[in-house]
């Protein structure tokens, strides 16, 4: 008697498995939503590599060019040409962008011969320091944004823009 | 800037500051022979627009591009732009082309024609420094006209 399975006990058994089948299945989803925050990866960590040699960098910016490869803007995916300028301060390799904080013109090192050693906007006359720091008197209202840097088999690979950090 | 909302709104707070107006021109061939060269010439051209976009963002505007068809009569539809464009509050305006016919039109504002380079197969490093290239045969125009 006891090795057979009442038809009571039995309707108890599949209840409860047809059950809880039915909460995980309402559950489990919930539990993934809640912890989705945790599993996200980081977009941060999108660095793209350039063909400059960490070692040749000098402390003089120079410029670099990389290409930002299926850069999705929307449906519409393209490849983004991109520039920095880089230099080293001490042992670090330092990368700055070229965007002039006015509105949005492109900066070159030593493009004004009157002042060699800054960054030159021809837009308007905007002017920055070696690290960025805008010239007082000049349009520019801010300094220039700085790339995240890492150096991964002795090539400079540049990361997203943020704000400068050099300038106190 | 770029002819779209955003800029725009960017472009009516800074007036003062943006003073330039880029206008791309494009000839639209037809006859079938000669669709490719007309094809990749507006390619050139729009790429160069954008580049020279990038480049002085904080200066010029760029128009959506002008096209025109082989029997469309350059003479008038140049004047009808020339002097919309000259009541426009740009105090500068280029018009940017590869079609050679506009070197012997005159407009209110200056023309900058350049040949059309075929960069459709480059690749992405060589087009930027063909752009790059052209953009400074260009450049002495510009300058000129910002210096005075």
């Amino acid at each position: 008697m006891s090795s057979k399975v009442s038809r009571r006990q039995f309707l108890n058994y599949t209840l409860m498995g047809v059950g809880g089948f039915m909460v995980s299945a309402a559950a489990m989803p919930m539990i993934r939503f809640a912890v989705d925050p945790v599993l996200a990866t980081s977009a941060g960590a999108d660095f793209v590599p350039t063909d400059q040699k960490a070692d040749d960098v000098t402390d003089t910016p120079v410029r670099v060019d990389f290409t930002i490869k299926d850069r999705k803007d929307a449906w519409y995916k393209s490849d983004v040409s991109n520039t920095a300028w880089v230099y080293k301060q001490g042992d670090t390799v330092v990368a700055l962008s070229p965007v002039c904080k006015h509105l949005g013109c492109t900066v070159n090192w030593g493009a004004d011969d009157t002042h060699p050693d800054e960054y030159y906007c021809p837009c308007h006359g905007g002017r920055y320091e070696k690290n960025g720091k805008n010239i007082p008197g000049t349009p520019p209202t801010g300094p220039l944004d700085q790339y995240e840097v890492e150096i991964v088999d002795g090539y400079v690979h540049l990361g997203k823009t943020m704000p400068n950090q050099l300038v106190k | 800037m770029n002819w779209n909302a955003a800029d725009m709104n960017t472009y009516l707070q800074q007036k003062e500051y943006i003073d330039t107006a880029i206008v791309p021109l494009i000839k639209m061939e037809t006859a079938e022979g000669r669709m490719k060269a007309s094809a990749s010439s507006a390619d050139f051209l729009m790429n160069l627009s954008s580049f020279i976009e990038q480049q002085f963002k904080g200066r010029v505007m760029v128009t959506p591009p002008f096209s025109y068809s082989p029997s469309m009569d350059l003479s008038v539809f140049s004047s009808g732009l020339a002097s919309d464009m000259a009541d426009s509050p740009f105090r500068h305006i280029f018009y940017l082309t590869t079609d050679a016919a506009w070197t012997s039109i005159t407009v209110k504002g200056t023309v900058l024609w350049l040949p059309p380079i075929p960069i459709e197969n480059m690749d992405e490093r060589l087009k930027h420094s063909i752009l790059e290239d052209q953009l400074k045969q260009l450049l002495p125009s510009l300058t000129e006209a910002w210096a005075k």
